[in-house]
């Protein structure tokens, strides 16, 4: 935990807090345990989505199949389970075992034979989307199966249950790259593979497991939005891309990797719910929504830049030069 | 990091005899393997169907080839220098929706708003390089950032897909001369500025700082000026893109952009273009527009599902990179 680190994450939730009280004052009954309950769920598709891209991009690389990845598990679940909960115990895993293994192939792609990440897992996105255009028609799958709406949109005893399962997830996550060697070998293949080669750190395995945790993570998200949209539709992962790339940036992770965490990108997901949610409440456009995405994401980055110090010094530095030329110019014209 | 440039000078340099061959043609493997597979494509395409060896089908497939030609024109010049520039998309579709909405019919507003978006899709590439140079930002956060505002603004300027253009402006699109349209006019035009871009100053400075950076700036290219100078290109070929694709459609849509952001990237690397920076150029760019628009027509020709040619693309790109990729590595065993 260097300051840089430290200072990128404390940064992200400083916005949230912000954000969450310029909300609360614009529009009287954000803070309502209601609709504090709807944000949370709305944060937690995006915060699971992220965890897999996360792991990816402290490692160096990137994941752009998240969207059709997810989208495939929505609609194979969907259409496997037909609205029954039982077949659920062999698709659901069956499912995220193939998410997984989808993202092994990105890894393998990536590790093995030194496909830029930004391509392996486009063709990879495009290939799925291809896929399961194909094999439903275009047409809209069924409806989805009553226990996964109980797990994306019930409660358990007044709590969402996707925050339960969220908090698992996080929970499991920060064990991962915080306490485990795996953690630090994913830190260390994105501040310098070669370096972390000849360090003994096996950097291959490092990459395929990451995009596989990505794949797993995108699956799940994609079976659980099933639950809150009601039914699996053909673009549902679309938005995906940009939002759990976002999270993870605005969270403090550097896209070079090598830094950030997932509790950072928490606070990365919530941002970007809470503006999702403030636009309406001020009467903007989906327009003014993207525009505000923008602004933020190039703030977020730009603080938490190496660059802002050294502009600091230098902008000093100007000043001074700039006064000594002047006094210096008083004495001696030339 | 070194390998572009060594291979360049094993290639030039007479010395090693029987190697010379080889390496020439290790180092134009990927632009050859997109030169065969594209063969291959117009081959099947001509068995398929009658009359594709023809100016009527030229026309027709560089019409449909253009816009994406263009903005990968820029992403081609962005992607030498080792970035990347995911605001074209915003760029796009502002340009449509302010074309389809502001032109009119007067010959003079419609030329202001040619010159205007033009200028503003330079406008936002020059910020996107100041940004980078100056913050020490990625270009892909800093460029998918402008894309979010960009994409933003075009919403708010036309809700949904509409608007209209001047029926000179669209007869442009559809016009010929000695039997060739407008666009296979323009691709010729495109194709001159790059033989003259490539050897220009700014084009060799942009390649040198793609093929390795800290060398380039060592000898004297400014980061700020090279960044800027690749940024404000691209921006300015979306736009040229942005309005080419107006003469096509006839209407102006505020979400038409992202379409072209990704295959923008993949025509100029099915092309053999390199992603680490340095290798590529646009005539391979122009073959990998071409492949993406003929695996179109293709799908269409064999009355499969449209749906199978996101995976035939996807497919030809792997081939593609891993062409290159291998390419890349046996370069490099042959030096050592």
């Amino acid at each position: 935990m260097n300051l840089l680190r430290n200072r990128a994450i404390v940064l992200a939730y400083v916005g949230m807090a912000v954000l969450l009280a310029l909300t609360s004052i614009a529009s009287p009954g954000f803070l309502a345990v209601s609709h504090l309950r709807s944000l949370v769920v709305l944060a937690a598709f995006i915060g699971i989505v992220a965890l897999g891209q996360t792991f990816v991009i402290i490692a160096g690389g990137i994941d752009l199949s998240v969207p059709w990845v997810l989208n495939c598990a929505a609609v194979l679940m969907t259409v496997a389970a037909k609205g029954q909960d039982q077949p659920l115990f062999w698709i659901v895993p069956l499912l995220l075992i193939a998410g997984a293994l989808t993202g092994a192939v990105n890894g393998i792609g990536v590790a093995m034979f030194g496909v830029p990440p930004i391509i392996m897992t486009l063709a990879m996105n495009v290939i799925l989307q291809g896929g399961i255009l194909v094999y439903t028609g275009g047409a809209p799958p069924a409806t989805s199966p009553p226990a996964i709406q109980y797990l994306a949109v019930g409660r358990f005893a007044g709590i969402p249950v996707i925050l339960i399962l969220w908090l698992v997830l996080t929970a499991l996550a920060t064990l991962l790259l915080s306490k485990t060697a795996f953690g630090r070998y994913v830190y260390a293949v994105g501040t310098s593979a070669t370096v972390s080669e000849f360090s003994g750190v096996p950097v291959r395995q490092t990459i395929v497991l990451v995009y596989t945790l990505s794949g797993f993570t995108a699956a799940l998200a994609g079976m659980l939005l099933t639950g809150y949209t009601g039914q699996a539709y053909l673009g549902m992962g679309d938005p995906y891309l940009f939002t759990s790339i976002a999270a993870v940036a605005i969270g403090g992770a550097s896209i070079l990797g090598g830094s950030g965490h997932y509790i950072g990108t928490i606070a990365g997901a919530f941002v970007l719910t809470i503006l999702t949610g403030l636009l309406p409440a001020l009467n903007l456009s989906n327009g003014a929504l993207l525009i505000v995405y923008g602004l933020v994401i190039l703030v977020t980055v730009s603080l938490s830049s190496e660059a802002v110090p050294t502009i600091a010094a230098w902008s000093g530095e100007y000043f001074r030069t700039a006064k000594s030329l002047s006094m210096r110019s008083d004495h001696d014209p030339n | 990091m070194t390998t572009a440039a060594e291979n360049a000078q094993v290639a030039k340099s007479p010395s090693n005899g029987g190697g010379e061959l080889k390496n020439w043609l290790l180092d134009r493997a990927p632009f050859l393997v997109a030169c065969v597979m594209l063969c291959a494509l117009v081959a099947v395409y001509g068995v398929l169907r009658d009359g594709v060896f023809s100016l009527a089908e030229l026309n027709i497939d560089t019409a449909a080839a253009l816009t994406l030609l263009l903005a990968a024109t820029g992403q081609t010049i962005v992607l030498l220098r080792g970035g990347i520039d995911l605001s074209i998309g915003g760029v796009i579709s502002l340009g449509t929706v302010l074309a389809a909405t502001q032109m009119g019919d007067n010959p003079w507003s419609a030329t202001f708003w040619v010159l205007l978006v033009l200028a503003a899709g330079a406008l936002v590439g020059f910020v996107n390089g100041v940004l980078i140079t100056v913050l020490k930002l990625q270009p892909f956060l800093v460029t998918l950032a402008t894309w979010s505002i960009l994409s933003g603004a075009a919403l708010i300027v036309l809700p949904t897909d509409g608007g209209a253009l001047p029926t000179a402006w669209m007869a442009f699109g559809n016009a010929t001369w000695l039997g060739l349209s407008s666009s296979v006019w323009l691709l010729a035009g495109l194709i001159c500025f790059w033989l003259w871009f490539r050897r220009s100053r700014l084009g060799v400075a942009i390649r040198a700082t793609g093929s390795n950076e800290r060398s380039a700036f060592l000898s004297g290219v400014s980061p700020l000026w090279i960044n800027v100078a690749t940024y404000g290109l691209s921006g300015l070929f979306a736009a040229l893109a942005a309005l080419y694709l107006t003469t096509q459609t006839g209407a102006g849509s505020p979400t038409i952009g992202k379409d072209y952001i990704l295959p923008s990237v993949t025509a100029a690397v099915i092309g053999g273009l390199s992603l680490f920076g340095g290798r590529g150029g646009l005539i391979g760019t122009t073959i990998g527009a071409f492949i993406l628009t003929i695996i179109g027509n293709l799908v269409f020709v064999l009355r499969v599902s449209s749906y199978w040619q996101p995976i035939v693309s996807g497919v030809i790109l792997l081939i593609a990179v891993l062409a290159s990729s291998t390419a890349e590595k046996s370069a490099r065993n042959s030096l050592t």
